[in-house]
């Protein structure tokens, strides 16, 4: 199926749940599109481990959140394009000073077992998630989205029932944010803003998800669950638009090594999974319509650390830079990843939402003028031949971050006659030595957390918790904090990013991109929502 | 008999403590620990959940209280990484998975490895013995992480006969490539150790004198050569049945048994502290009572072990 015909697909089937006139349910063609759908609709899909919880309070991972989205609908839901639709409001009205977001919530949204889904839901919900006694790892999204008390709800120091939501009614929600928040709606989109069911979760304590146990609102309801094995879900009659939804039953099956599953896929037991690294371009040529590459919310960098007990030569501005210069993002991309990653000059992916990639002088420069001005830069720093530069740099154990590195450091070898030593550690221990700063360059993953360039920026700002190049810059830490309540934020993204390019803090490596395997007779793939975040509701299979 | 058992069990209780303590604190000196995330915690969002997991109490407190409740309660608390799960939930789902896979790869290599030694044993260098010592040779050297992604290019993609993983509680078809994978290391082993024992105990006095007086030799086999030539079989066989039915990660990684293998390495990987402990646990009260097991099966088979 080529990208054009799965678009299509994907907005017919919008255009189905927006409007819910169409029965698609027990048709043989699909109502819009009039493709034949197969009479087996079972989607089955393949996730590297077990997450960690599917309780919408609690949920951390992605794969978490596609399950979590099936199973619940929050206030709102995004289209094919990432674009906000409405879920269980209708839509929403903003104050003047942009500090109260009413909600409008459907009168026919129903819970699993029958329950009106009402704003009370949603407030217990937003208190639970947030409350000391649930102790969320994900709670701080609460605090993310700026809503009122938000802050001292978490930290214990005012009982959540003083968080700023409140029902006005049944079918009112009245949300107040401690300050405006331009891309707040599109946050309610994410599964820690989903309603629960209070009786359910009362009555079973943590074992209220349980299948048997869970109440749920969303277009599935989970009907099995074999942790680190598979996880059902099924059509859920009671969803407000259950009669667009196609696909009857979705399977989750946790196989834990790439390659079993690429084997597994194609012996047919998958309709999806992840393309092993490095096997895109022949899997590309082999299986044309079933490979995908798009482009997936996270960048790929290399920090320095600019603490004082750091290496002291890494503290100038312009042996970073030349380091920086002397990467061929595009053998990396091209030669080493082979995924239809993008090259990075900027930390903000190129695909995010209304962020336009600003002018960074040394994207436009050949590989060879950036060479000969790292080399320049190196130079007047007072290294060269006679007085090498020798770096430690670290990743986490994995084959692909080996590979990236070891590139990295032949170019930093070829190009500027750089002494590298790489060194791996196992994840926890990483993550230890990077967060106290014990190391010199270490490698960076990070992924959004909504469509829009501050969550990547905002790890630039002095006090963030995920600085861990400890980056101090005042100007910085002012853009940022302006482009929070501006209009316009794109010239101060700009010019933050303009900071990064000179200041080289990180050097920005590659943005990611997802590569999947997907099954001929599979359609309605949100092949253009950045953020990955796919309903089942919208996907269907085609008879072959 | 009587006393030696008890002797033993009451060993077994020190025993286990230690391997608590040791374990719970090697556990802690690890660097990371379960909340940390590539995007830290919030510090208030971290004091919750420290507290939920009575991780603010100090280091003694928490090894007292640990032990308590697995003592009065049998509660070995809740996974730290699962968050609406508890240990126990984790062990009494994976456990049963493994011990399935584990037990029918036990009786294949025995059965397997057994007959082999003792046919290689008897037909001593001829081409059964060759070819007995080759299979089991060639068994060993091909490590499981190798011949587990072949069987399933075999018999999933190529033949489509089996399943390529899951578990779906444990029908035949999804027990076999597992069962075929765990068991070939095992049963290699097996046969070696067996074959060689064998041999030594043919060539003893009592197996001479037992075909001297005109005994056939399957008799002499079966009723005077066996019991002896087990032993060294047997000592082999404790520590390999505890090995199999705990479980195999590289088995729940390319089959996705989802046994407890995987939760044992994951939980290493997450520092999720209360799996750790619960699986260790677990593995060390198995392996001390099924080397008592065997020390039991010793007396039994060999008479002039008197405990």
């Amino acid at each position: 199926m080529t990208l054009k015909n799965r678009l299509l697909a994907t907005s017919a089937a919008i255009l189905i749940a927006a409007t819910g006139t169409v029965h698609a349910n027990g048709h043989a063609t699909h109502p819009l599109t009039g493709e034949t759908l197969a009479s087996d609709q079972t989607f089955t899909y393949r996730v590297g481990d077990e997450s960690p919880s599917y309780d919408p309070g609690l949920v951390e991972d992605v794969d978490g959140a596609d399950v979590v989205r099936d199973l619940f609908e929050g206030l709102m839901n995004q289209d094919a394009a990432g674009n906000l639709i409405p879920g269980v409001a209708t839509g929403y009205t903003v104050s003047d000073d942009k500090l109260v977001y009413t909600f409008t919530l459907r009168d026919n949204a129903k819970w699993s077992n029958g329950d009106p889904v009402t704003a009370g839901d949603f407030v217990y919900a937003w208190r639970r998630a947030a409350s000391p006694e649930l102790a969320s790892p994900y709670s701080w999204y609460i605090e993310l989205m700026s809503i009122e008390n938000a802050s001292a709800v978490i930290a214990g120091d005012m009982d959540p029932s003083e968080l700023g939501v409140t029902a006005i009614d049944d079918t009112t929600l009245e949300v107040r944010l401690s300050q405006p928040l331009p891309y707040f709606a599109q946050m309610v989109t994410h599964g820690t803003t989903f309603p629960v069911h209070q009786a359910t979760v009362e009555a079973h304590g943590s074992d209220w998800m349980k299948p048997g146990n869970i109440v749920s609102n969303g277009a599935y309801v989970l009907t099995e669950f074999v942790p680190q094995e598979r996880l059902v879900r099924e059509r859920n009659p009671m969803y407000w638009n259950n009669d667009a939804t196609i696909l009857e039953k979705v399977v989750k099956l946790v196989v834990a090594d790439e390659n079993v599953a690429l084997t597994r896929y194609l012996a047919g037991e998958l309709d999806m999974t992840d393309v092993p690294a490095g096997q895109f371009p022949r899997l590309s040529t082999q299986y044309p319509n079933q490979a995908v590459s798009v482009p997936q919310a996270c960048s790929y960098y290399y920090m320095f650390n600019l603490r004082d007990n750091a290496p002291a030569e890494l503290q100038n501005p312009d042996v970073r830079k030349a380091l920086s210069l002397a990467i061929d993002r595009d053998i990396i991309v091209d030669a080493v990843l082979a995924g239809g990653q993008k090259p990075a000059y900027t930390f903000t992916h190129w695909a995010t939402a209304g962020f336009e990639t600003p002018d960074i002088p040394m994207a436009s420069m050949t590989q060879d003028a950036r060479n000969a001005m790292a080399q320049e830069l190196l130079a007047q720093a007072g290294y060269g031949s006679d007085n090498p530069l020798s770096i430690d740099l670290l990743y986490n154990t994995s084959e692909a971050h080996k590979s990236v590195a070891l590139a990295v450091s032949q170019m930093w070898k070829q190009t500027l006659g750089v002494e590298t030593t790489l060194s791996n550690q196992e994840w926890q221990t990483f993550l230890e030595a990077r967060g106290t700063g014990d190391y010199a360059v270490a490698r960076g993953g990070w992924c959004a957390d909504y469509n829009e360039a501050s969550t990547f920026l905002d790890l630039m700002q002095s006090e963030s918790g995920y600085n861990d190049s400890k980056y101090l810059n005042p100007e910085v830490d002012a853009l940022l904090a302006e482009a929070k309540t501006s209009n316009n934020p794109q010239p101060l993204y700009d010019r933050v990013e303009e900071f990064i390019a000179q200041d080289t803090p990180i050097i920005p490596i590659y943005h990611y991109a997802a590569v999947d395997m997907f099954a001929e007779d599979l359609k309605g793939w949100p092949t253009e929502n950045f953020e990955q975040n796919w309903y089942s509701r919208n996907l269907y299979k085609v008879a072959e | 008999m009587f006393s030696f058992v008890a002797r033993r069990l009451a060993v077994a209780i020190p025993t286990l403590l230690i391997l608590i303590v040791v374990s719970f604190v090697l556990m802690y000196a690890a660097p990371g620990g379960p909340f940390n995330s590539e995007r830290p915690l919030p510090p208030a969002v971290l004091a919750n959940i420290e507290a939920k997991y009575g991780l603010d109490q100090p280091f003694w407190k928490q090894i007292v209280n640990y032990v308590a409740s697995v003592v009065t309660q049998f509660d070995f608390g809740p996974s730290f990484q699962y968050k609406d799960r508890s240990v126990n939930d984790v062990i009494a789902q994976g456990f049963p998975v493994t011990l399935t896979y584990g037990f029918w790869s036990f009786v294949v290599a025995v059965t397997i490895g057994v007959s082999l030694g003792v046919a290689a044993a008897i037909k001593h260098n001829t081409w059964l013995d060759y070819l007995a010592v080759g299979i089991s040779i060639g068994a060993q050297v091909l490590p499981n992480f190798v011949m587990a992604p072949i069987l399933l290019l075999i018999f999933t993609l190529w033949l489509g006969w089996l399943p390529g993983g899951g578990w779906n509680g444990g029908q035949w078809p999804y027990l076999i490539m597992p069962v075929i994978a765990l068991s070939t290391s095992y049963m290699a082993s097996i046969a070696r150790i067996t074959r060689s024992s064998m041999l030594e105990v043919l060539n003893a006095n009592f197996i001479r004198t037992a075909r001297a007086k005109g005994l056939p030799m399957r008799r002499v086999i079966w009723k005077h050569a066996m019991k002896p030539a087990m032993l060294p079989v047997l000592s082999y066989l404790g520590p390999a049945f505890v090995g199999m039915i705990t479980g195999s990660v590289i088995i729940d990684v390319f089959f996705s048994t989802g046994g407890i293998g995987q939760f044992f390495v994951n939980s290493a990987f997450n520092r999720d502290y209360s799996v750790i402990m619960g699986i260790t646990i677990l593995v060390g009260a198995l392996t001390i009572f099924f080397n008592l097991v065997v020390d039991i099966l010793y007396a039994w088979i060999d008479p002039k072990i008197r405990y």
